[in-house]
């Protein structure tokens, strides 16, 4: 009997795992679970090989190893060529194929399905295995009752729907997920796997484009996706210099980081990657501080689904206020300075147990 | 120099006009806009006419109203516009939109260079670039905030999770264009003129715009719209309204306003060491 496989990409920077690729392996269980296949890992890299046992022990059944100097750094070509060489050399294609949706992962997928000729669902927040019924006149050859689908979950138009995308003519059926969806498994070290070496062969023309430098230096206060808190500041701090108190803000909380509206960036107050919304990153940490942020639709649509919004804007008519849970009308620059003492007060008192940590809720 | 730029025209998300109480829009009614990451691509394109003489072009590929875009593009710069139009693409996923586009821009000629948005604001995929770059078998810098271009070749910065990357690679290529602080100006006065003249002259804008269809690329119908598409929109669900209820402290003394907020919020278990 041919291998059902459900194959994940798990992203590592210096020879680092990176969470997504957890998530994805959290999520690509469930799935192979469902349709009885295996659940397989890819890394690629240089100088690895300690990365096999993690995934297993975070779900896979097995794992696949491109080990390369050529592969340290993601770059598109040469990752691209490694990949569809090893799914070509599989006797089936993959049912699914789960990539993560950061810069490395909407960079490679797209490529990747053209090249294999399959579907793409980009940024999925949901997935699932179901059957499907389907006709249509105009193209009757997709026409049938599919089983052992591939539900893609995903928002769209500006997160005001939530579609269901299928592709099930076609195998692998391939999405991208939004890291910090999926729930990874706890680590298991009694869970075994088996580990393959992948042969690499690239061709000169995948080496053309080369890196010339990576800078990292922004993690603490710019990986927006991973922040628990974010501070974000509006055109309504009225220069850049309000960034400063942002960042005094964030700083109060160990896992923060400072985000931004698109007015304040197009100002050039602030770089582009500090930008929420619609044209720029969506986010979801556990509470989000908008300070003189309107909360046009563009913004918002970025940051809606964090789970506390707590908004201080001089006008109580502001857009804001509607979908905030918690707001101050006042002078930003007389509350957060207030809120930036108050906290480090609290900062030298003894700390609640993470798990206590449940915020009230509002609306949720 | 040819350089390329890809734009689309998307339903302005911000006017209320043509979006059905279900969520989904009704293309026809809907407010139209230029794709506001496609205003970055034009930029970065313009940028190179403006350093290195290049040739602009802009492609769109849409219904008839589409034209709408070009000559936006055309206000501000662009030298010349093909809109590829066509029934059979109706219901186009990622996949056949890039094959639609490869065989357009194969049509139109052989960029040095080819510009797109990152994404739209419609589908928010960011996959159509990386596909037609697939498809013309050339490089891609995705994610891109700067470049120059220097003998033939693009040195580029792209975002990356938590900073950035600098790198190189021969033309061709393909660039997605992150929003950043290049912005693009307001259109000129001789390309507002332009526009004019090609609107009123349809004899003037046939030599400026092409409209063009599958069958002039060569494109292969079945690789097109529904057809050529893998996936499809099975169901969609309109996610409901949040908030309205938002608990809001004001008119007291600053420091019991954020002392009555933070304890609300429970704000301070997430402060300090982790």
């Amino acid at each position: 009997m041919v291998q059902k496989r459900v194959l994940i990409f798990a992203e590592q920077v210096n020879g680092e795992l990176q969470p997504i690729g957890l998530e994805l392996l959290g999520s690509g269980r469930l799935l192979a679970d469902k349709l009885g296949a295996t659940l397989s890992a890819l890394v690629l890299g240089s100088n690895i090989a300690h990365l096999a046992s993690t995934l297993i022990g975070h779900g896979a059944d097995e794992v696949f190893v491109a080990d390369h100097p050529e592969l340290a750094q993601y770059r598109t070509l040469p990752y691209r060529r490694v990949m569809t060489d090893l799914i070509k050399s599989w006797p089936e294609p993959p049912h699914t194929i789960l990539l993560g949706s950061t810069t490395t992962g909407r960079d490679l997928a797209p490529r990747l399905a053209a090249h294999l000729e399959t579907g793409l669902t980009a940024d999925c927040t949901d997935l699932d295995i179901g059957p499907f019924e389907y006709s249509n006149s105009k193209d009757p050859s997709k026409s049938g009752l599919f089983r052992d689908c591939l539900y893609a979950i995903r928002p769209s138009f500006g997160e005001s729907l939530k579609a269901r995308i299928l592709g099930p003519w076609k195998n692998p059926q391939m999405a991208t997920v939004r890291p910090g969806v999926m729930v990874p498994l706890p680590w298991d070290g009694s869970r075994r796997g088996e580990v393959f070496q992948v042969p690499v062969q690239l061709d000169p023309s995948d080496l053309s484009l080369q890196i010339v430098e990576t800078v990292r230096n922004l993690s603490q206060t710019t990986d927006l996706t991973r922040a628990e808190v974010i501070v974000s500041g509006g055109y309504g701090l009225g220069s850049p210099e309000g960034f400063e108190l942002m960042q005094q803000l964030a700083a109060c909380f160990p896992n923060s980081a400072v985000g931004s509206s698109r007015k304040a960036v197009d100002s050039g107050w602030i770089p582009y990657a500090h930008q929420v919304g619609q044209t720029g990153k969506t986010v979801r940490p556990q509470i989000y501080i908008a300070c003189g942020i309107s909360g046009a639709i563009q913004h918002r649509v970025g940051m809606d689904k964090s789970r506390t919004i707590i908004a201080i804007n001089k006008d109580s008519s502001a857009p804001i206020f509607k979908f905030a849970h918690y707001g101050i009308v006042g002078d930003l620059y007389q509350v957060v300075p207030e809120m930036i003492r108050q906290l480090q007060q609290n900062q030298s008192q003894p700390q609640a147990h993470p798990t206590e940590r449940i915020p009230v809720l509002q609306g949720h | 120099m040819e350089s390329f730029v890809l734009i689309k025209q998307v339903p302005d998300q911000s006017s209320k006009a043509g979006i059905n109480s279900d969520g989904t829009i009704d293309r026809a009614k809907a407010k139209r806009m230029l794709n506001p990451f496609d205003r970055y691509a034009l930029e970065a394109a313009l940028q190179t006419k403006r350093q290195h003489g290049a040739r602009v072009t802009a492609i769109t590929m849409g219904p008839p109203p589409a034209i709408e875009v070009l000559y936006e593009a055309i206000a501000h710069g662009v030298d010349r516009g093909f809109l590829m139009t066509d029934r059979r693409l109706a219901a186009s996923d990622t996949l056949a939109t890039a094959y639609t586009l490869a065989q357009t821009v194969r049509y139109a000629g052989s960029p040095d260079l080819i510009f797109c948005g990152l994404q739209t604001t419609d589908g928010d995929t960011a996959q159509v670039g990386p596909q037609l770059a697939e498809r013309l078998g050339i490089p891609q810098v995705t994610y891109c905030e700067a470049f120059e271009i220097r003998d033939g070749i693009l040195l580029a910065r792209r975002a990356i999770e938590g900073g950035s990357q600098t790198v190189t690679v021969p033309l061709p290529v393909l660039v997605t264009v992150a929003n950043s602080a290049q912005r693009l100006a307001y259109p000129t006065l001789r390309g507002a003129q332009r526009v004019q003249r090609l609107m009123r002259d349809e004899a003037a804008r046939a030599e400026v715009i092409q409209i063009i269809n599958l069958d002039d690329v060569g494109a292969d119908p079945e690789r097109c719209g529904l057809k050529g598409s893998p996936t499809i929109v099975a169901a969609t669900e309109k996610v409901g309204e949040i908030g309205g209820n938002c608990q809001i402290f004001q008119g007291q003394s600053v420091p019991s306003l954020v002392k009555s907020l933070t304890e609300a919020a429970s704000i301070s278990s997430y402060v300090g060491a982790r």
